[in-house]
């Protein structure tokens, strides 16, 4: 259904068209439909975060909380601090739009764990964004995965929310990881893409032909 | 009247002739109680300037816009307004498309020179103007018949979005208002409305098929073939073009990033091309695209937008040197492009170019990447506040608000999601700088390191700083990983790579460090010494001494 819904909003964010109020109800419903479906549209809900600059009296707090939420499941793209910079710092300071914020912070510091007894805490928080837990934990693996060649086994199953060894299983399957003797878990060859460059001076004989045709 | 016929009756020097100011104060006053009238010179120059709007060739309408209309302000108008609309139409007649363009530049020069700025009624009324010019130039059902310079196509837009960014400025600072003043603007919200700019700009876009132009141009083909009518005129094309550059500008004013890179699709911004000749434009244009990058964390792009445009700079400066009223505008803007260059290469140290690094070292700039370097909070914020654009709120506060100054709201807010990213990243220089020493180093060793760096009373438990050091490794990864644009038509596109100049990955226990040796350049200095010598040799050679000429 986000799909077809995907078309329709398109044309609504054409041009000076997507400066129109009257777009808003059927924008807003568009980001429930994410919400709802597990589906994403930065610049369908940047459109809504901006029609709420202009129209102040139509800010809605709760659509506001989901795009936020839906931005988070977009890391390690940059996609929170682009709504950020379009809400106001009053808007920021309202809760749960606090918390929200509390959370994006302690995820971009990778404080993972941290993160993990938060959610536990406060879980109604989240609860509305369908598979947002396990969006995070793709954000997790993408971390893990150009910073660890080897992990031990149960750190990675912390940085991932504590789950159980046969969840972490599936997780290790889906990113090609292996299991490895002593409890270590094997995520990649980094050697082979992070080395020592040296970079030598190259002149290429372009810059070098204009000397020469002066030293006649 | 020819070029020539104006040239003989422009004398600068008869300057005294139409009594100017005398520099003394008392006689001044009583001459400006005086009815004014117009010199001689400024007549004629009405006259000459209306008929090659008309009809004049393109470079002599260019010349008395860069060079006559500057120079007559310097004479004449240093700090009073140009003449009124009414005398100047008594001059040169029924023309109301050249009234509209002089009062485009009579508000401009109030704008930019009047002390105090303009009045409330000046702010309504130059709104008013372009409001006529672009319902002039939008509404006719065919391309109208004018030609202006490029130069000033641009400033004319850019004129437009500052404007626009000048009145919010001042329509959020309740607190000087009189009741009177609040009442006019509560009654008349939709001048200078966001939108009706947005509009503007817009419509502009779609009127000239500038998008498609530019999507042609891009993949090689004749823009030409899909400029329609309007676009292939050069007045609609440059005002297209120039647009786009205004909603680039706007957008960031405004904190949306996205729409500010969007809306440059198919423009690659360092390279040369038939729309990008205007100096002004072109660093306009890479400072805000710079900044755009830099807040999305794309220090990539941001370092090499800076880069790419401040060489340029370097390399052309003498072009600017001799027209003073852009200088002024692009030496700031060049200073504050440094220091957001200052900004991204602390965050993301990473290589570039000799003689830009060497502008680094100098001056003030080296002191305060030190600061920042060592997490001076404080100079970052500076910095970035010296740096920015003048953010602003679409909207003025609601009426009936406290009398109070909403015009820093914006600034302050975009400073602070800044600031917040800057935070973040706080510990990852001290990482960078132990990391640098090594090419292995076991966790647990950085770990004490970091814990003694710390803490100076000893008090500290190894598998707790562990712990948090992995969260700062983690997070030194995350940071460093970003989008890099490396081809394609939209500058939102891009790749996750390092472009940091240091790296590392964590094998279980230990830390693999891969560091960038960049070995010293001489040839790239040495090849423009030989060139600038070569050049200096042969001009020694074509001048002629005195002596030898007789």
């Amino acid at each position: 259904m986000a799909e077809t819904m995907k078309q329709t909003v398109a044309s609504m964010l054409n041009g000076i068209e997507r400066y129109n109020p009257d777009n808003l109800p059927t924008l807003e419903r568009y980001v429930e439909m994410q919400s709802k479906e597990n589906t994403y549209d930065l610049e369908a809900n940047l459109a809504v975060l901006k029609l709420y600059q202009f129209n102040p009296h139509s800010f809605n707090l709760d659509i506001t909380c989901q795009i936020l939420l839906k931005a988070l499941t977009n890391l390690p793209h940059t996609d929170f601090i682009l709504c950020k910079c379009l809400l106001t710092e009053k808007q920021l300071a309202t809760d749960p739009i606090n918390q929200i914020i509390y959370l994006a912070d302690i995820l971009e510091q990778c404080d993972f764990q941290l993160f993990w007894t938060r959610i536990r805490t406060t879980p109604e928080l989240t609860q509305k964004i369908v598979g947002f837990l396990d969006s995070i934990r793709k954000f997790v693996c993408h971390v893990v995965g150009i910073t660890f060649q080897i992990i031990h086994r149960n750190h990675l199953a912390v940085l991932l929310g504590g789950i159980d060894d046969k969840t972490l299983q599936v997780w290790v399957k889906k990113y090609g990881w292996k299991f490895e003797e002593n409890e270590l878990v094997f995520i990649g060859n980094q050697d082979e893409n992070i080395k020592t460059k040296n970079i030598s001076e190259k002149i290429d004989f372009d810059s070098v032909g204009h000397i020469m045709a002066s030293c006649r | 009247m020819n070029y020539d016929d104006y040239e003989q009756n422009y004398d600068y020097n008869s300057y005294d002739e139409y009594g100017s100011h005398t520099g003394d104060p008392n006689q001044d006053a009583e001459y400006n109680r005086q009815q004014y009238s117009m010199p001689e010179t400024v007549k004629q120059f009405l006259n000459y300037f209306r008929n090659n709007i008309q009809e004049g060739p393109i470079f002599e309408l260019q010349s008395l816009y860069e060079l006559s209309w500057p120079k007559l302000t310097e004479d004449y108008f240093e700090k009073r307004p140009w003449p009124e609309e009414s005398e100047v139409s008594e001059i040169v007649g029924d023309d109301p498309v050249f009234m509209i363009l002089y009062k485009e530049l009579y508000f401009r020069h109030i704008y930019a020179r009047i002390q105090g700025g303009p009045t409330l009624e000046q702010r309504f009324n130059s709104f008013y103007n372009y409001c006529d010019l672009f319902n002039y130039i939008l509404s006719a059902s065919e391309p109208v018949p004018l030609e202006l310079p490029d130069l000033w196509l641009w400033e004319l837009i850019d004129e437009f979005v500052y404007q626009f960014q000048s009145f919010s400025q001042y329509r959020a600072r309740l607190q000087k208002k009189t009741q009177q003043e609040l009442e006019t603007l509560n009654s008349n919200n939709k001048v200078w409305n966001v939108l009706c700019v947005l509009n503007v700009l817009h419509s502009l876009v779609d009127k000239s098929n500038i998008k498609q132009q530019l999507e042609i141009y891009a993949s090689g083909g004749d823009p030409d073939s899909v400029a329609g009518e309007f676009g292939s005129h050069s007045l609609y094309k440059m005002l297209g073009y120039f647009s786009l550059v205004g909603l680039l500008r706007l957008h960031s004013l405004l904190g949306d990033y996205y729409q500010a890179i969007k809306v440059l699709e198919n423009i690659e911004v360092h390279k040369k091309s038939q729309y990008a000749h205007i100096p002004a434009c072109q660093i306009s244009t890479s400072y805000y695209v710079g900044f755009a990058y830099m807040m999305m964390r794309r220090y990539s792009d941001a370092i090499r937008t800076f880069s790419g445009i401040l060489l340029y700079i370097q390399r052309t400066k003498q072009l600017f040197a001799s027209k003073t009223y852009q200088h002024d505008q692009i030496n700031k803007q060049t200073d504050q492009m440094y220091h957001l260059l200052a900004i991204c290469l602390v965050l993301h140290p990473q290589c570039i170019d000799e003689s830009i690094q060497q502008t680094l070292r100098e001056k003030s700039y080296h002191e305060k990447m030190y600061k920042m370097q060592y997490g001076d909070l404080a100079e970052f914020e500076n910095s970035f506040v010296y740096a920015c654009p003048k953010f602003l709120s679409p909207y003025p506060p609601p009426v009936g608000s406290i009398l109070d100054d909403y015009s820093k709201e914006a600034i302050q807010h975009q400073t602070q999601v800044f600031m917040d990213e800057v935070q973040q990243q706080r510990m990852l220089p001290t990482i960078r700088s132990y990391l640098k020493l090594y090419t292995t180093l076991p966790l647990s060793k950085l770990a004490t390191f970091m814990a003694q760096n710390n803490r100076n009373d000893g008090q500290w438990d190894l598998d707790k700083e562990t712990q948090s050091l992995l969260i700062h490794l983690l997070c030194f990864k995350h940071k460093m990983k970003n989008v890099v644009w490396l081809k394609g038509a939209s500058g939102l596109e891009g790749k996750f790579q390092s472009g940091s100049e240091l790296d590392f990955y964590i094998d279980n226990d230990m830390i693999h460090i891969a560091d960038t040796k960049v070995a010293h350049r001489y040839g790239d200095f040495f090849i423009r010494k030989i060139l600038k010598f070569e050049d200096l040799n042969r001009k020694l050679h074509i001048l002629k001494l005195p002596a030898s000429s007789s």
